[in-house]
């Protein structure tokens, strides 16, 4: 067990640098899914969706103040400075879905019945704007009703109908999916995980594999009495040793940042998941650190197997937001099925062997991935024995 | 007068790295630096080449004051680094031609002086490779191709053959004695005394930074009290004849360390001669018996109290 | 002298696969995994029709009013929504399945029926509580004056549309823009690492080939000058592809101002090379120390300009505005952004003149320190 022993010396000597990646990538997957999950819906009643907007008022008559507040059901009002670049600024970066401007000498107009309109600027085609204009049009359509079936309608009697009429609401009922927000939120944690193992595993490895595949030592290696069966062996299990310490170690601390969840069975899956895909990113590190010959090229490889595969199997961004096409391709990559898992983990609600069976397909999938990499790493590892 | 150097002074923080060193160097010579590891010789190389400040002292080179932009006088020196001075990324010909192009404007001149040196330092066949695909001889030759290809009339070259193969050495070292042959003056720093003996015509003993001692290999040789040193290996010897030998004329010091005897003598008498005869009065039973003449490392160690290698 | 250093310079270059992989490559491949990342993100928050069934039974058989208003929302391109009809049974499976969200009852009073309340659900009941409120209103009305009947009915079959998009721009408020331009900005400043390149190359105390060139009957500045004119030309050239890349392959908008576009990436490739220098300048470690400092430093303004977390821009420049201005990849980026998104060029000149700043700075700073030609220790 020398070759198994060694790694780990090298593992041990190198852990204050893994742990600083460890460190540093868990405070930004933690602070990322703190701002994903900001607006994940929360339900079990049904509660009307805010959205921000700018409401930038020129006037201030009865008529708008009653607009005012029935467009606060549905708004949230962010103060902007009333300058054109701030106002782009706020609408480009999303802090708010429209601007809306209340020109002067508008109350006066509607009221004599004469065509008028607010300003608008916002997100052409959003959904957020399609909510907004249903809200303006139907507090304006319906006092226009008035202005022109009730002749010398003064505006606080219009508005005094207007709140009448604008107070009843559909009654709505909801049958529940339970969907606990507290697993979403762990789901797109766990989902984000990947990128930080990958990293590791990769670096860590092949910073072990880059010392005994140097050339010279691996011939002396080779020059002793031990099968080199056995070596890679050795090898393998340094790697899945080292492998398995990362993952408790950010499992871990995964947990201990969410530990109101710890006790659901869907948090129980996804760790068993994270073990799993674990598993294959040892297999990709053994295959890398066995292919790649040099530091540098180490660190261009893991940059660029790594960002790939998790930009586009639904890392970073969610599943949905990725074109067809493009998840057809990360099929043939692990994370795109440990993501896929994860997301299916996440909306259980039973957990009964038909339930759970395609989280299950997917770990024999990664499982399977990992096997491949590891006897085409074991095949290579064998060809090149020698040199030529 | 080449290089003159008065009253160098160079400290590093608390630790004095020349000490008022002062030495000069004549047209043709090949001058030889010679210290243990640490004693100075490259700070000196350094400041000559006005790479490094230096504290206090003048030095002159082709009997102008040298300066970081004395551009005539840096036409003319060759240097030959420790460190490995190359680019990774061209090939062996390409870096000769790029740092011979540095001095040589003429293209069609240039061509001609980096194929001489390729031929000189014997790189023929490899002036395709780059540096990496390189043995650790020919990347010594190929420093020091780089470092002498535009033929200048001053070549320092700084422990040229460090982890060199013997080989490869005695060829750079022949190569040295051949630019000398052309006409080049040359500054060879080494702590191989070997070295330094074979090929230079004047040497400096330098240690922390001071001059030990200055001249031509006989003259340093000439400096100390050793004449000659008679080594007999046996191990049957006894105090008693131990002093005997003492007390034969001429011999200075006698030491019987691992059952050999080494017998120091004074200059120009025949000493061994006197122990043969003492070896067979005594009827001492001995293994082998063998004289040798005094070297550069006892010179340095009857100056410094100290061997030259550590 | 200056062909002669400046060709072999750009053998150098070229040969140095690792320095084209960091300063050409990455930024291709980073620019292609955003592209395929991101190529969703906009549309998600597009309006599509939203799909609504509603339950086929007797008293939504005989309200033709609400049946009226319905038809009006589904059909046309501009629809509202989706709809089918279906009995109960069905309707519930659809929700479970996702297939709808969410689904009405038009009895008397109207009821929904969801799953989750999200935007679409309250667009949903957003449209039939104004069907509630209209016909309240009519109601009211017609309590004052039965007359009005014929009219009320005009009235309500003219709907008009209250509000108009009063663009201040052409460009749309394209959200995932920004990722790009901090990635042209993020390439720009690995440039650095060509300057730190050039300068570690005539320090005699960093590299053993500087000694060599500082013993060279050449003034140390003229070969800095020289070779660093290789190495601009180089991550220009780099800068332009990677330009060409995303425009022409990527088709990523960068506005109509192609020629401030060409300037700006001009200016951002200088200061990228010209901050790489300085660094090299006064980090007296060995290379890789540098490196780290100069990736590290680029990381941290990329995220800061919002490369990894595009609102981290927004945030910083809204409650720390002093910081999008001392952060060069904010200021490149922002070049960019204000090129794309205003139609006035005050806000790109304020970042290109700052930008200009930090390039005075950072080679005012090199020159200083290189310039010494003799060094404590080596």
């Amino acid at each position: 067990m020398q070759v198994f022993k060694l790694c780990i010396k090298v593992i041990n000597k190198n852990k204050y640098l893994l742990l600083v990646y460890v460190v540093i990538f868990l405070v930004i997957s933690f602070t990322l899914s703190l701002t994903a999950v900001r607006e994940m819906e929360t339900s079990t009643s049904f509660k009307p969706a805010k959205t921000e907007i700018a409401l930038i008022n020129e006037e201030n008559t009865p008529l708008i103040n009653g607009f005012r507040a029935e467009l606060a059901k549905v708004a949230t009002f962010v103060d902007i400075p009333d300058e054109t670049e701030a106002l782009q600024d706020a609408l480009y970066f999303r802090q708010v879905s429209c601007i809306i401007r209340i020109p002067q000498g508008f109350t006066e107009k509607f009221m004599n019945g004469e065509n008028v309109q607010l300003g608008k600027i916002s997100i052409p085609n959003s959904i957020r704007n399609v909510y907004i204009d249903l809200c303006i049009d139907k507090y304006f359509n319906t006092a226009r009703l008035y202005v022109q079936n009730m002749n010398g309608i003064t505006q606080q009697e219009l508005v005094q109908y207007l709140k009448k009429d604008l107070y009843d609401t559909t009654s709505v009922e909801m049958i529940a999916k339970g969907e606990k927000t507290s697993v979403t939120n762990l789901n797109y944690f766990f989902n984000l995980f990947a990128y930080p193992m990958l990293s590791i595993i990769i670096l860590g490895m092949s910073t072990l594999m880059l010392i005994f595949n140097d050339k010279d030592l691996k011939m002396r290696n080779s020059c002793s009495p031990i099968s080199s069966t056995n070596i890679s062996m050795q090898f393998v299990l340094g790697n899945l040793t080292f492998t398995f310490v990362s993952w408790l170690i950010m499992v871990l601390s995964c947990l201990l940042l969410n530990f109101k969840s710890i006790f659901d069975f869907n948090t129980v899956f996804l760790v068993i998941s994270s073990f799993v895909f674990a598993f294959c990113c040892s297999g990709i590190s053994f295959l890398i650190g066995n292919l790649v010959k040099s530091k540098d090229a180490i660190t261009a490889v893991n940059n660029v197997v790594t960002l790939g595969m998790c930009f586009i199997s639904g890392v970073f961004v969610p599943q949905e937001a990725i074109g067809s096409s493009v998840l057809k391709i990360a099929s043939f990559m692990p994370t795109y099925w440990y993501v896929k898992a994860n997301n299916t983990i996440a909306k259980l609600t039973r957990f009964t062997l038909d339930t759970v069976k395609p989280v299950l397909y997917d770990f024999l999938i990664i499982i399977a991935f990992g096997l491949a990499f590891f006897s085409v790493s074991l095949a290579i590892r064998k060809k090149y024995r020698s040199y030529t | 007068m080449v290089v003159k150097v008065k009253d160098l002074v160079k400290r590093y923080r608390d630790i004095l790295a020349l000490d008022h060193l002062s030495f000069s160097i004549n047209e043709g010579e090949v001058f030889g630096l010679l210290g243990p590891n640490g004693s100075g010789k490259t700070t000196a190389i350094n400041c000559i080449l006005s790479l490094l400040k230096y504290d206090r002292g003048e030095i002159w080179i082709f009997g102008q004051p040298m300066r970081p932009d004395a551009y005539d006088i840096k036409r003319n020196i060759g240097i030959v680094m420790q460190n490995i001075a190359v680019y990774n990324e061209l090939t062996a010909y390409q870096n000769i031609d790029y740092f011979c192009g540095l001095y040589v404007k003429d293209k069609n001149q240039r061509k001609k002086l980096v194929n001489e040196a390729i031929e000189f330092v014997g790189l023929g066949e490899f002036t395709k490779f780059y540096p990496r695909k390189l043995s650790g001889g020919l990347l010594r030759r190929l420093n020091i191709a780089c470092g002498i290809a535009h033929k200048p009339k001053l070549i320092i070259l700084d422990e040229p053959t460090v982890a060199v193969d013997p080989q490869s050495r005695n060829k750079i070292l022949e190569g040295i004695l051949e630019l000398n042959k052309q006409g080049a003056t040359i500054i060879y720093t080494s702590h191989y005394m070997d070295e330094v003996e074979q090929i230079c015509s004047r040497i400096l003993i330098i240690d922390k930074g001071r001059e030990i001692a200055t001249g031509t290999k006989d003259e340093l040789k000439a400096m100390i009290s050793l004449g000659e040193k008679i080594t007999v290996e046996s191990y049957s010897i006894t105090e008693k004849q131990i002093s005997a030998i003492k007390k034969l004329p001429g011999i200075t010091s006698v030491d019987y360390k691992n059952n050999a005897l080494i017998i120091k003598s004074g200059k120009g008498t025949n000493n061994l001669e006197t122990v043969l005869d003492f070896i067979r009065k005594e009827n001492i039973h001995f293994g082998r018996i063998y004289s040798e003449m005094p070297t550069l490392n006892d010179v340095f160690l009857e100056i410094t109290g100290k061997e030259l290698r550590d | 002298m200056f062909i002669h250093i400046f060709t072999y310079r750009l053998k150098c270059l070229l040969r140095d696969y690792e320095g084209i992989f960091w300063t050409m490559l990455f930024p291709l491949i980073l620019a292609t995994l955003f592209n395929m990342g991101f190529s969703n993100l906009n549309s998600a928050e597009m309006f599509n029709p939203i799909n609504i069934a509603v339950v086929n039974n007797e008293s939504y058989r005989q309200n033709q009013s609400f049946k009226q208003t319905l038809e009006k929302v589904f059909t046309g391109d501009d629809r509202l929504f989706n709809l089918s009809v279906v009995s109960r049974e069905e309707a519930d499976e659809m929700l479970k399945d996702n297939h709808i969200d969410g689904y009405i009852i038009a009895e008397q009073p109207i009821k929904l029926v969801v799953s989750r309340s999200g935007i679409k659900q309250n667009i949903i009941k957003s449209f039939i509580d104004n069907y509630m409120h209209t016909f309240s209103a009519i109601s009211n009305i017609l309590e004052k004056d039965p007359g009005k009947l014929q009219s009320l009915i005009n009235d309500i079959e003219s709907k008009v549309k209250y509000s108009k998009e009063v663009s201040v721009t052409n460009a749309e408020p394209d959200n995932v823009l920004i990722y790009f331009y901090t990635l042209i900005a993020m390439a720009c400043f690995y440039g650095g690492f060509l300057g730190m390149g050039e300068v570690s190359d005539v320090q005699a105390n960093i590299k053993p080939v500087a000694a060599r060139i500082n013993t060279a009957p050449v003034h140390k500045l003229k070969t800095f000058f020289y070779s660093s004119a290789a190495s601009i030309i180089i991550h220009l050239t780099e800068m332009l592809i990677l330009l060409a890349y995303l425009v022409f392959a990527l088709k990523i908008d960068f506005g109509t101002k192609t020629s401030y576009v060409l300037l700006t990436t001009f200016i951002g490739s200088i200061a990228g090379f010209s901050f790489g220098a300085f660094i090299s300048a006064i980090v007296k470690k060995y290379e890789g120390f540098k490196v780290a400092v100069i990736v590290s430093v680029t990381m941290l303004c990329c995220f800061l300009a919002g490369m990894m977390y595009q609102d981290m821009k927004y945030i910083v420049a809204t409650k720390v505005p002093i910081l999008s201005y001392l952060n060069p990849v904010n200021l490149l980026t922002d070049a960019f952004y204000a090129l794309y998104y205003y139609d006035t060029l005050t806000r790109f000149f304020t970042n290109i003149v700052i930008l200009t700043g930090f390039i005075i700075v950072f080679c005012s700073g090199t020159y200083l320190i290189i310039r010494r030609q003799k060094y404590a220790s080596l």
